[in-house]
């Protein structure tokens, strides 16, 4: 049984994964419109259920088209690059007290390593169309999460320090009496300002502005490699939403002690409102000038973030402060 | 042959193939690409040695950081290369004789260590003792090539501005 759910459990998890990217994108077109005063989408199926799936049907019977001057194999490997770290990332992640897939003692710092892989996809992808907006886009796009991981590596240190672990399940234990939101506030604004422009969404979209410039660097893919693109994506807005309510929001902790739901019911609450935040952000916030995006990451948050550090190594060492560093 | 010994050579066929692939590529961007993938096999491989840290930082600064800074400077560099020249016959050979000796001088190195000798299985050390010996007893050589990371950074800082004058 045991061994059966070793090899059954990634295939459960990333049917899961499927379908919360399928619901997640009619969530956010819904969210987004309602804010917007709009209806959002709701021809396809009963209250518009069905409206992915039309979508996603519509790319995989799409043509698969390869510009004739571009670097085929890359060409087609670039998506997978892109798309296989988003998922793989997800096997440290604890959901709840059982249900977690690998339990290595450097957690965090495994996320953060696999994350920047796909980094490489981007920019092969770009490269490989033998397009100079591609090649721009694919540029500027490594650019942006280059200079946002640092300050997203920064800003958890603080949580690393006061735990004294990498492992997430240690830093979900250390949140049993308080969350790390509150003692960590400054981290956790600089981890999710960064976390945002990771997940490349407003107000960072800028690798994929849809209204000022052709789509970066995947302008050149259509059908379902587009849509592994567009997978990657949301698969890791699942990654970063799990990894935001591990570290800030105590995981599966339940708080004021109502244990009365499972660990894993108020896992999925808190997932839900970090997503619902990205959304709320995304349909709120005007998008940023590129030349403010890269002194934002370096002047303002990088600065902050080893601020926080400082701050946090005193802090440990004030006595009646200690319960909480 | 259990799953370690299939694992093992797994990753390290895809480190020496992707070392192959590096010399035989024409594209630059193939060899970079080969290159990382060299990287990646190997933090696979020290995985395989419960060294959890290092395999992570492996991936963490070689297959990711540094592989893409490398991918950044080429992707704009021209597609289209010319062929490999032929006018290093001479140096191809020296390179070949030098390559051999120091790998003779390592094996040598490994042989008579008596690291090479099969130990009871270690386990990983933490990263708390590992960050304990790095800061207690090796504080002075690990500031030191901080140092020199630092002196580093800044002569390229300098260059570069150099030739934005």
């Amino acid at each position: 049984m045991n061994t059966l759910l070793l090899y059954l459990g990634p295939v459960i998890l990333l049917l899961i994964v499927l379908g919360f990217v399928t619901y997640a994108i009619l969530a956010e077109r819904k969210v987004i419109g309602w804010i917007q005063g709009r209806i959002g989408p709701n021809q396809v199926g009963p209250w518009g259920l069905l409206q992915t799936v039309a979508d996603i049907v519509k790319l995989l019977i799409k043509e698969d088209t390869i510009p004739k001057n571009a670097d085929k194999t890359l060409f087609k490997l670039s998506p997978i690059i892109a798309f296989v770290p988003a998922f793989v990332v997800l096997a440290v992640m604890p959901f709840s007290s059982q249900i977690q897939f690998t339990d290595i003692g450097v957690g965090l710092l495994y996320y953060m390593a696999i994350s920047s892989i796909t980094t490489i996809g981007i920019l092969i992808g770009g490269w490989a169309s033998n397009n100079k907006y591609a090649l721009l886009g694919g540029m500027r796009s490594a650019a942006q999460m280059i200079s946002y991981e640092i300050p997203l590596v920064m800003s958890v240190v603080g949580i690393v320090l006061t735990v004294g672990s990498l492992n997430l399940n240690d830093i979900v234990e250390a949140q049993q009496k308080t969350w790390f939101i509150f003692p960590q506030i400054i981290g956790f604004v600089v981890f999710i300002i960064s976390s945002v422009s990771e997940l490349n969404r407003t107000p960072f979209d800028l690798p994929e502005a849809e209204s000022e410039l052709v789509a970066g660097y995947h302008v050149e893919y259509s059908g379902f490699r587009f849509a592994f693109f567009m997978l990657a994506e949301y698969v890791y807005i699942f990654a970063m939403s799990s990894l935001t309510t591990v570290l800030f929001l105590g995981g599966w902790n339940a708080p004021f002690g109502f244990t009365f739901l499972p660990g894993i019911v108020w896992f999925i609450i808190k997932f839900s409102v970090v997503v619902f935040f990205l959304y709320w952000v995304r349909a709120t916030m005007p998008r940023i000038r590129v030349d403010q995006l890269m002194q934002f990451a370096w002047k303002v948050l990088l600065p902050v973030a080893l601020a926080n550090i400082i701050l946090t190594t005193l802090l440990k060492e004030v006595p009646f402060l200690t319960h909480y560093y | 042959m259990n799953a370690e010994f299939f694992a093992f050579s797994l990753f390290s066929v895809f480190a020496i193939g992707g070392a192959v692939f590096f010399l035989n590529a024409i594209r630059v961007m193939h060899m970079a690409l080969s290159l990382a993938f060299t990287f990646f096999s190997l933090a696979g491989i020290y995985l395989l040695l419960q060294a959890e840290f290092l395999a992570v930082v492996q991936v963490l600064v070689y297959a990711g950081g540094i592989s893409i800074l490398m991918i950044f400077g080429i992707m704009l560099t021209k597609p289209e290369e010319s062929g490999a020249s032929k006018s290093f016959q001479l140096h191809q050979w020296l390179s070949l004789i030098v390559v051999t000796g120091f790998f003779l001088v390592i094996m040598l190195i490994i042989y008579q260590n008596p690291i090479f000798a099969p130990t009871v299985k270690v386990y990983s050390p933490s990263v708390q003792s590992i960050g304990t010996t790095l800061f207690k007893d090796y504080a002075i050589p690990f500031e030191l090539a901080s140092i020199l990371l630092l002196v580093a950074l800044i002569g390229a800082i300098v260059l570069a501005r150099k030739e934005q004058k």
